[in-house]
């Protein structure tokens, strides 16, 4: 017998121990997008909605440097909100993705009334005399305070916010950094914090430490991914602008310090119209490749067009004394693309092909229905083929094995592609040739 | 004269090189890739070899080492527009490592240091 469940068990068997109920909220956010937001929010609602632990309020303090600053704030801010908000989550059939939906609409409601006041609890972590919340996470403690309005040794600017007597402090830390805090309260059923809900919140807040910690993480390698790139562009444009450049400098140089007959000033004034007419060339193509921009995807029919290509002015000088050969299949579904897009960054690759095939070599071009999903395109050429090093660095802004390449064409391809759901595969081997199979969407003529 | 080899695979960068070092009296010979650089070494006679790094087939890198595999005797002097090679120890192997710019002057001087030796 064959039974499938749901990946997202929308009600937990009551019996179940609420260490488990937690996780399981929480495992939600593997399911949201990739945003600090999302995840904090389905933590506060573990501790928050009645499934889970069923706090009445919770604060986020995140770090930023020095500092501890508050930034999301979830809960009723009355018992008459709280009326509202507590029977529409316990109606029954609301799953906690629900729960959560409606907590992230909550936040962005209340967030434009209470962020001037939020902004307000702002703490330096390096402050002597530093007071609670903030001094739970300085201190790495999670702390449970009652009787707050008489004690000293909590901040006051807190107490007018939150107006509760007792509450909880929960560090979000890792091993050696601090993330942030949350502090919960029971401000609306006065009910006393228990040890078994600080010990379900200390789980809590040892996931969104933790989440937060890898948000950041991820954020820094993005960055460092586009120094990297910006390095590299770098490099490029030292390179490939350099030259021109230095020729026109050297060039004109001449004509400025040395006598010069009328051939020569004629021949330097010739070159340094080429070299400006190349570094154009070069300024129009990076900028055009940059701005790839697809609006709108439409089915269109790549057959005429792949025979188009083989008869455009560029491609046949390139293909004198090659065979291009092209194989459409039989049915005649379309693609998903931009027609442009797909002209030019077929053009590229058949440009490419082109290059590297020997006089009297082959150049195949194979459409293929290879399923209800996909149509594939594969051009394979009878070059030399790549080796390993070569391969992996192909589709690397400004990588380029021909020395007035500029790297970008191969990317190009690829940006097409996803942008339009497809992908790119490669295959290469030295002395066997290199084929590339681009994947599009398939849409059935008449199909809407 | 003294005798330089010029390996350089921009068309308009050679000509320009070539002029100028002329000017200065010099014998130049250039060569547009590695392998074609390597048969002239072979053949002998240059006092001084330089070189760009990047070129199609065999870049500049590869070919000081196989020069210093053939001659250690002949001075070599990088030419390039990468600033990032510098960093490659191959390129310690040269005798000197320059950028490309459109004044040749540091080329120049660089050239009657290292043939005045």
């Amino acid at each position: 017998m064959i039974t499938p469940y749901r990946m997202q068990p929308a009600n937990f068997n009551p019996e179940i121990p609420k260490e488990l109920v937690l996780l399981s909220i929480i495992a939600q956010s593997f399911f949201q997008p990739f945003s600090l937001e999302d995840n904090l929010l389905v933590i506060l609602t573990a501790l928050t909605s009645g499934a889970g632990i069923g706090f009445n309020r919770a604060t986020l303090f995140l770090s930023e440097g020095d500092k501890l600053k508050a930034t999301m704030w979830l809960g009723p801010r009355s018992p008459e909100e709280a009326e509202a908000i507590w029977t529409m989550l316990s109606s029954p059939g609301l799953g906690y993705a629900e729960i959560v939906e409606y907590n992230r609409e909550l936040v962005s409601r209340l967030l434009p009334d209470l962020k001037p006041k939020l902004r307000t609890l702002e703490y330096n972590l390096e402050d002597e005399n530093l007071k609670l919340p903030a001094a739970a996470v300085r201190d790495r403690e999670i702390v449970l305070v009652t009787g707050a309005s008489s004690d000293p040794r909590v901040d006051r600017r807190f107490l007018d916010f939150v107006q509760v007597d007792e509450f909880l402090c929960l560090p979000l830390v890792t091993r050696n950094e601090i993330m942030g805090e949350i502090v919960v309260d029971n401000a609306i059923t006065h009910a006393p914090i228990t040890s078994r809900d600080i010990e379900l919140a200390s789980l809590c807040a040892l996931l969104a430490g933790n989440y937060i910690h890898t948000t950041r993480l991820y954020k820094k390698v993005l960055e460092m991914e586009k120094m990297a790139a910006l390095g590299e562009m770098a490099a490029f444009i030292s390179h490939q602008l350099r030259n021109p450049i230095v020729a026109i400098g050297g060039f004109t140089r001449q004509l400025v310090n040395q006598p010069c007959n009328q051939e020569k000033c004629q021949r330097n004034l010739n070159i340094i119209q080429e070299e400006i007419k190349h570094l154009e060339e070069i300024i129009f193509r990076m900028s055009h490749f940059l701005r790839i921009k697809i609006k709108e995807l439409v089915p269109i029919d790549y057959r005429p067009i792949l025979q188009a290509i083989k008869e455009r002015p560029d491609i046949k000088a390139k293909a004198t004394g090659k065979v291009i050969s092209i194989s459409l299949p039989e049915n005649n579904s379309l693609i998903l693309c931009d027609p442009v897009y797909f002209e030019e960054a077929l053009v590229n690759l058949l440009d490419n092909a082109l290059d590297v095939t020997p006089p009297g070599g082959r150049v195949y071009i194979r459409a293929c229905q290879r399923n209800r999903k996909w149509v594939t395109i594969t051009i394979k050429d009878s070059g030399p083929g790549l080796d390993e090093k070569s391969l992996e660095k192909m589709f690397s802004p400004f990588f380029s094995t021909k020395e007035s390449g500029l790297g970008l064409g191969l990317l190009f391809v690829r940006r097409v592609l996803e942008s339009c759901g497809g992908k790119v595969e490669v295959r290469s081997k030295p002395g066997r040739g290199t084929m590339f199979r681009l994947y599009f969407l398939a849409r059935e003529r008449g199909a809407s | 004269m003294k005798k330089i080899l010029l390996v350089e695979d921009d068309k308009s960068l050679s000509l320009l090189y070539q002029e100028e070092l002329t000017g200065e009296g010099y014998e130049v010979v250039l060569a547009a890739d590695a392998e074609s650089a390597l048969e002239l070494v072979r053949s002998g006679g240059f006092d001084l070899i330089i070189t760009d790094i990047r070129m199609p087939g065999k870049d500049g890198i590869e070919l000081i080492s196989s020069i210093m595999g053939m001659r250690k005797d002949i001075p070599i002097i990088i030419n390039t527009a990468y600033q990032s090679y510098k960093g490659d120890f191959m390129t310690w192997a040269a005798d000197a490592y320059l950028i490309k710019s459109s004044s040749l002057d540091e080329l120049k001087t660089k050239i009657r240091e290292l043939l005045a030796d």
